[in-house]
């Protein structure tokens, strides 16, 4: 007697379900828990994980920029000077170094920053020469301004 | 797909090649293909035509041609620093072929996942790293010390 209809009821869902939850677990092997085990659980968690990778990729800009700023306000107020006096003299001496190139200075090149400083420093107070002074030919030579062609 | 999840490296050469003698870092490159299945009638062509002229342009790489039974033809190129990598040349055209190889001899065997920076430096300062000493008067280094002379007129 041989029992022929056992295996006809066993079905094979398909052979590729091992590899479709693969592609899924193998962005959270990182993750904390089971849900870098468990695939009902990395399921959520890889979609909000890329979720917040595509979100981020904008708001990086954002953080750069204000780790930036925060860098050169320190580094400004070590030579007593704050960080907006700082930039709208350095826009006024046509001097175009942008906040990355700023805070990299600070940190690499110490001396070559407080020279900078020292620039806005004097055309700050050029300005409020010729802001409070009489009005004439400004004497200072940093707030001629350069023409290029 | 997220930056922690996927691998990433600092931007690198090889040994600074370059910077004296350029040395070409792919050391091997070998054709596998079949020689009657119609996938691989592309690198056939390529054989052909200019597989004898690439490999005496570049006298560094060592070129194999690996007729065999494969389902698939692939070319595999090994570099310098070890990396093998296989590229399935699968129902491509001899001139396909051609600029992947091109393209496979010109770089380096590093890892072609993203670079963190695309800038590198030995020496990233000249004047000297900032610490919060730089900009202190030296005087802070100064210790003075005062005899005290009251205490031996006393005793």
């Amino acid at each position: 007697m041989v029992f022929l209809s056992l295996s006809r009821w066993i079905r094979s869902r398909g052979p590729d379900r091992y590899w479709r939850v693969q592609e899924v677990l193998k962005h959270a092997r990182h993750f904390r828990g089971r849900k870098n085990r468990c695939f009902r659980l990395a399921v959520r968690s890889v979609r909000r994980a890329f979720v917040f990778a595509t979100k981020a990729r904008k708001a990086k800009k954002r953080i750069m920029r204000t780790l930036w700023i925060s860098r050169i306000a320190a580094a400004t107020r070590e030579h007593g000077m704050k960080y907006p006096a700082l930039i709208h003299n350095l826009l006024k001496c046509q001097v175009a170094l942008n906040r990355k190139v700023l805070s990299d200075l600070a940190i690499t090149e110490p001396r070559t920053f407080k020279s900078l400083a020292s620039l806005a420093k004097r055309r700050r107070e050029e300005g409020f020469l010729v802001a409070l002074g009489d009005k004439g030919e400004p004497e200072g030579i940093f707030s001629r301004i350069v023409h290029s062609q | 797909m997220t930056s922690r999840g996927t691998p990433s490296r600092f931007l690198k050469s090889v040994l600074q090649n370059g910077v004296g003698r350029y040395v070409c870092q792919l050391k091997r490159l070998s054709l596998v293909f079949s020689k009657d299945s119609a996938n691989s009638l592309g690198v056939r062509e390529f054989i052909e035509d200019g597989v004898v002229d690439f490999a005496r342009q570049n006298p560094g790489i060592v070129v194999y041609v690996a007729p065999e039974k494969c389902s698939i033809p692939k070319i595999v190129a090994e570099y310098l620093n070890g990396t093998v990598k296989e590229e399935p040349v699968n129902r491509k055209t001899s001139e396909e072929i051609r600029q992947l190889i091109k393209k496979l001899s010109v770089q380096s065997g590093l890892e072609v996942i993203r670079i963190r920076k695309p800038f590198h430096t030995d020496s990233p300062s000249i004047q000297g790293q900032w610490h919060p000493f730089v900009n202190r008067s030296p005087s802070l280094r100064v210790q003075r010390f005062v005899k005290e002379k009251s205490k031996l007129e006393s005793s």
